[in-house]
């Protein structure tokens, strides 16, 4: 299963506006993503209460994994969220 | 009847005065039935149902949000709308149904277990409980087909007093209607707390259990300058909040009862501050900090969008000016990226212009050109760049070198540029003795009197032990002020000031006697300052000014004032 080790750059870590886009991404695609720390259980990348519910702050890293067939686009896309600033979001 | 006094955390330097209502959304659920009578098909199709209603409020109420208040604040309703949605929920409300309970039950215990999940944990992930108490209680009160406690229908003059106040409870209050909130809990970085600044509405949080006490219709005097709750006030406390709350909004240009006409600015220290000080009447920007731009961020913005947020800015003003000030990092403002050093007294260390002529040099050049770039955009707004920190001649004499400079290398690439009107705060003391060498290089002046105090008097802001003498009624930083108005008294220089001294309408009548042609404060006491203008005649101001000039102590000054507020 294609997966990626993350640093999450927005300060706040994964919280409010970031996990907010975060969980909005995870959603626009069929895969089924998760995320959670780098040498962790994942939880469900769709689920605002479990994405929030990590506690991750900027500068950890994360570990997400996609299965499906859009697979590495979604995690391109949260790679770019996780890498983009709180304010450019 | 005597007064009785509440102490909480003041969190907008504004006053009001009304009536309380106490807002208590939660109403308790009756018991849950028998199982055997719960049909849970048709509790299921009940939740379903509710929860699109309920997203179709949040999106109403996200809508509303951005336009008042800003997009930073509604973005907490997009959070909102992905609880609701979220597969644990959806699963665990289910689940309850299908053990028996009737949806508003099951909706209750599911979102309980994650509130008390999150309460558990620290800083902004307790946010997150109140989030989910938000969602939980409109989705109960949904399902209950109760209505919602009106808060965006009160009458005229209500002050609402709740244990607290949701993201969605503070967006639906209207400040034209609402004299003021004040909450059993509650910081000053709380949603409630934001908004109430972005609102301008008088505001107190955090008064602890005590608040209950007060009944509901009580008068109340909600002091959010000193954050005290004052209940029953005496008639001098009533009218004293009142007259304050009386300004009315000018959205134009104001002049003084004899037709000085006095530009009356905001000060910003973010993009979304832009709009409320447009909404509260400021003519223009007199103080547009720059490091928010900087801040938080892994790298510094480029050229581009810097220039977009200066032309957004003169957009919002079209017909004023909008006063750019060039970053002002170092010290006491951490920033990743910049390599600041370490400084025993970074209050008199490497900041401000120092460092942008210094090891900024590279910033300051991109800063400048979107600068140069912007002034030429058809936006409307007049652009005026100011450098922060100034204490020498050779300084603003650089710095307008690399102006230049920069304008002909624009000229030279063929972008459009146009030179912006130029000057220099005024918060050091060696600017305020230089003022009169200054005039020559710089078309204004702009009197930064937090900082000015601290240099005149030696006495660090912040630091509570010596705030009587930071005070910018110290007659030394009143003549510091006098010394740079006379400066440039006869040329074509004009002297405006930023910072709290210029927000205090009870100093409007003394600064522009000692001669100050441009305000410019936060945007809330913007209306009060307009008031103050049009009630001053410049002769009385002028011998005001003379009086005060002559004091010598602090105390002496605050006489002259206090008695001439009495005559």
């Amino acid at each position: 299963m294609p997966e990626r080790v993350v640093t999450v750059v927005p300060e706040d870590g994964l919280h409010a506006r970031p996990a907010s886009v975060f969980v909005e991404t995870a959603n626009e695609y069929d895969s089924e993503v998760k995320v959670g720390p780098e040498d962790g259980d994942l939880v469900n990348a769709a689920s605002m209460l479990s994405v929030t519910g990590l506690g991750v702050s900027g500068g950890e890293k994360v570990r997400i994994s996609a299965e499906g067939e859009d697979a590495e686009e979604a995690l391109d896309a949260l790679e770019e969220v996780l890498s983009t600033p709180e304010d450019e979001l | 009847m005597t007064e009785r006094r509440f102490e909480g955390i003041g969190v907008t330097p504004l006053s009001g005065v009304g009536n309380v209502v106490w807002y208590a959304p939660d109403a308790d659920l009756d018991d849950p039935p028998d199982p055997s009578e719960v049909d849970a098909d048709a509790e299921t199709a009940r939740f379903e149902e509710a929860r699109d209603a309920a997203r179709e409020e949040l999106e109403r109420e996200r809508e509303r949000t951005a336009e008042r208040v800003g997009e930073d604040e509604a973005a907490v309703f997009d959070a909102h709308v992905q609880f609701l949605d979220d597969p644990q929920i959806t699963d665990g409300v289910e689940e309850q149904i299908a053990e028996g309970l009737p949806a508003e039950h099951a909706v209750q215990r599911t979102f309980d277990r994650f509130v008390e999940q999150f309460e558990g944990m620290e800083g902004r992930m307790a946010e997150r409980a109140d989030d989910l108490r938000d969602v939980r209680d409109r989705l109960v009160r949904v399902l209950s087909g109760g209505e919602r406690v009106n808060l965006a229908e009160l009458e005229k003059g209500s002050v609402v007093f709740a244990e607290r106040l949701t993201p969605s409870d503070t967006a639906q209050l209207d400040p034209e209607r609402v004299a003021g909130f004040v909450t059993v809990t509650g910081g000053r970085t709380s949603h409630a707390a934001i908004f109430a600044r972005s609102l301008a509405l008088p505001a107190v949080v955090g008064v602890g259990e005590e608040l209950n006490e007060v009944e509901d219709g009580a008068e109340v005097v909600v002091d959010g300058t000193d954050g005290e709750v004052i209940v029953d006030p005496a008639e001098e406390t009533r009218k004293a909040a009142a007259e304050e709350e009386e300004a009315e909004i000018r959205s134009e240009p104001v002049a003084t009862a004899d037709g000085v006409e006095i530009e009356v600015a905001g000060n910003v220290g973010t993009a979304a501050d832009l709009g409320p000080a447009a909404d509260r009447g400021a003519d223009g920007i007199g103080l547009f900090r720059t490091e928010f731009l900087f801040l938080d961020r892994q790298s510094p913005p480029d050229e581009e969008e810097q220039y977009e947020t200066y032309v957004d800015a003169l957009e919002t003003f079209s017909d004023g000016r909008v006063v750019v000030r060039t970053l002002d990092v170092g010290g006491d403002k951490p920033i990743d990226y910049l390599d600041l050093p370490d400084e025993e007294n970074p209050f008199l260390g490497e900041r401000g212009i120092r460092r942008s002529l210094g090891p900024d040099s590279d910033l300051f050049e991109t800063q400048l050109r979107a600068l140069l770039r912007a002034a030429a955009s058809d936006a409307g707004g007049d652009l005026a760049v100011m450098l922060p920190l100034v204490s020498t001649v050779e300084e603003v004499t650089a710095a307008r070198e690399r102006l230049e400079l920069f304008a002909d290398d624009l000229e030279r690439e063929g972008i459009d540029y146009a030179l912006p009107e130029f000057g220099v705060m005024v918060e050091t003391p060696a600017a305020a003795f230089m003022a009169e060498d200054l005039t020559s290089q710089v078309d204004f002046f702009s009197i930064g009197t937090n900082d000015l105090a601290q240099y005149v008097m030696a006495a660090e802001r912040g630091n509570e032990r010596v705030a009587e003498l930071g005070d910018y009624t110290q007659p030394a930083v009143l003549r510091a002020i006098r010394a740079t108005v006379e400066a440039a008294e006869g040329t074509d220089v004009w002297v405006g000031m930023c910072g709290e001294m210029a927000g205090d309408p009870d100093l409007t009548e003394l600064l522009l006697g000692l001669g100050l042609d441009e305000l410019s404060m936060s945007a809330v006491t913007v209306p009060q300052v307009k008031q103050a203008v049009t009630e001053t005649d410049t002769g009385d101001a002028r011998k005001l000014a003379e009086k005060a000039l002559s004091a010598g102590t602090k105390d002496e000054v605050r006489r002259v004032l206090t008695e001439n507020t009495k005559s």
